[in-house]
């Protein structure tokens, strides 16, 4: 693996090591609770567009998983996305992959709840 | 009332079969029933926890208990102080939440868990029952932390504008009026507190605007620690810019073991004395106070010392199974109280509450803090935190890298528009 540039100097906690053995210890992981972390920056389910942060909404999976496999490797100067990738396993990329490949690139909408819910509930009711 | 509650399936079949889903039939009742997931607080982890709740399910009934009409972001409240956004940028509604969403905002603030039946009081007299109730209320400020600070000199003459609104203004309009060469000073406070590099960016902001305007005016950070997040890539700044560490520094650093720790405040001479008996004259004065767990925390019992434990698999607290705690009143070093981590935080809760209306096993949970800061407007930072679940009763294990000071301009100056870009987006993501 290359060395981070100098810019970005400053890394902590547990080591290489320790977090392989954490993700072998447990289940990884779910593929929409890896993505869902990504969209402080990219948007619900990753279908925000900004000028610094692309969507990932309906990315195609092998291109996902190359670019998040380069940036782990810090194969080209980022901003923050090989500080965000270096953690992650093949495995766990490929989940988020899944997750965002199968993601509508569009914003989210889901227009029917307040009927779905009436359905089910009688009305005005806090209880 | 001839709705099943959780309670009545556990009393026909035990509690046991519940909650390791083996009852498929009876989780399925249910959801059919509509479970009604409560939360107090409509802030980032309130608001956050309500959106991505619907994402999950579209049945379940969601309530926020909120005594604000709107919400104000602190993410860009600095730049409010310093002049160069509007509040009104930062204040959201619920509108969209109500609307698209199909939660129902009540505007009242919550009082007390009736824990044995699962009931939540609301100051104006209703009572609410809950299936699960999330609790996201952020924190209280210990005022009496500094002598002859006070929560009415906050609202008053001594903004601490640590949760944005009049006193954001208050500042504002303060650092506007402050007389040519006067002095500003700021404390800040010990950790843990809501967004670790906020004072120093607040510090930065001030002394940009007032090399501009008032060029012999001076910022004194009378800090109650020796170190901070950024502090290598602050410092540099603050040099390059302010002349940090000459004779006429338009910032000063004063750390713990220089006598930094403020523990008196006079509103009449205003000055403030730090630990070692040193007095400060300032013409502004902005305490940070330090923090603890919301007062509702507190009075509810979900406390221990400041903060409130909880179980780390699904942020359920110690004190009951059906109630959750998030945002900055949890216990939750060492994740720092942001509001991406709040809004995290919420996605586990949401993600195993519905694993349990639904039977399945709660995942593995996972929580990442991708940070901005900035010294100007040019000038950003970053820091990319994960943490990793490390067992029920354990602390995630945290794993970074953050920006050094770098001669680089085109990263200072594209992590800056990172952090412009991500102010947005993050509102977006949780009220929109
Ligand atoms: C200057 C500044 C800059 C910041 N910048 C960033 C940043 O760049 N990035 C970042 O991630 N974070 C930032 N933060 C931190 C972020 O604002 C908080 O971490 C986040 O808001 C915490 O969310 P919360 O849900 O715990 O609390 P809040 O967002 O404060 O929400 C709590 C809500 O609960 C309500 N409430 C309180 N008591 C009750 C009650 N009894 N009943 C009902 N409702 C109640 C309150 O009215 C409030 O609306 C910043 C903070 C500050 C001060």
């Amino acid at each position: 693996m290359l060395q981070a540039p100098a810019s970005f100097a400053i890394s902590g906690g547990i080591t290489a090591e320790e977090n392989d053995k954490l993700r072998s210890e447990y289940p990884m992981p779910s593929g929409d609770m890896l993505g869902d972390n990504c969209s402080a920056c990219h948007g619900t389910k990753g279908a925000e567009f900004n000028e610094a942060m692309p969507p990932l909404a309906g990315m195609d999976k092998a291109k996902f998983i190359k670019l998040m496999k380069d940036y782990r490797a810090n194969k080209f100067p980022s901003i923050v996305m090989h500080d965000v990738a270096h953690v992650f396993s093949d495995q766990e990329i490929e989940a988020m992959a899944d997750f965002f490949a199968k993601q509508k690139p569009e914003e989210w909408t889901r227009p029917d709840w307040n009927a779905s819910i009436k359905a089910n509930t009688k009305e005005n009711s806090h209880e | 009332m001839n709705k099943i509650t959780r309670r009545d399936l556990i009393k026909l079949f035990g509690a046991g079969a519940l909650s390791t889903g083996l009852m498929g039939a009876s989780s399925l009742a249910f959801a059919k029933q509509s479970a009604h997931i409560v939360i107090v607080g409509g802030g980032v982890g309130g608001a956050a926890s309500a959106k991505y709740m619907r994402l999950l399910n579209p049945d379940v009934r969601i309530t926020i208990v909120e005594p604000e009409p709107k919400y104000i972001f602190c993410p860009g409240s600095n730049e409010v102080v310093a002049g160069f956004d509007t509040l009104e940028t930062l204040t959201v509604d619920y509108n969209t939440l109500k609307s698209r969403y199909a939660v129902n905002v009540i505007q009242d603030r919550a009082t007390e868990i009736d824990y044995a039946n699962k009931k939540l009081k609301l100051a104006k007299g209703d009572v609410l029952s809950y299936d699960k109730l999330i609790v996201s209320p952020g924190p209280d400020f210990k005022y009496g932390a500094v002598e002859g600070y006070s929560k009415q000199l906050a609202e008053g003459d001594f903004p601490a504008a640590w949760h944005a609104g009049p006193q954001t203004l208050t500042l504002r309009d303060q650092i506007n009026a402050l007389p040519q060469g006067g002095t500003v000073l700021i404390s800040s406070p010990v950790d843990p507190y809501r967004c670790p590099p906020a004072p120093y960016e607040r510090a930065s902001f001030v002394a940009n605007k007032l090399k501009e305007t008032n060029p012999t005016a001076k910022v004194i950070i009378l800090d109650s620690k020796d170190d901070f997040i950024f502090h290598d890539v602050y410092l540099d700044y603050w040099k390059k810019e302010h002349g940090l560490g000459t004779a006429d520094a338009r910032i000063e650093w004063v750390p713990k073991k220089a006598g930094g720790h403020v523990t008196k405040l006079d509103t009449k001479n205003r000055t403030l004395t730090t630990a070692d008996g040193q007095v400060h004259k300032g013409d502004v004065i902005n305490i940070i106070p330090p923090e603890m767990a919301g007062s509702f925390v507190r009075m509810n019992g979900l406390a221990k010392g400041d903060w409130a434990p909880f179980n780390s698999q699904d942020f359920s607290t110690k004190r009951d199974k059906d109630v959750y705690i998030i945002g900055d009143s949890a216990a939750a070093d060492p994740m720092p109280k942001t509001g991406y981590i709040a809004s995290n935080q919420a996605k586990v809760v949401t993600k195993a509450i519905q694993a349990e209306l639904t039977g399945k096993e709660i995942g593995t949970p996972f929580i990442t803090n991708n940070c901005v800061a900035m010294a100007a407007d040019d000038w950003g930072m970053t820091v990319a935190e994960t943490f990793r679940y490390a067992g029920n009763h354990h602390a995630y294990e945290e794993s970074y890298v953050m920006s050094d000071p770098t001669e680089n301009p085109y990263y200072r100056h594209i992590r800056a528009e990172v952090a412009k870009n991500w102010q947005r987006t993050f509102r977006k993501d949780i009220f929109s």
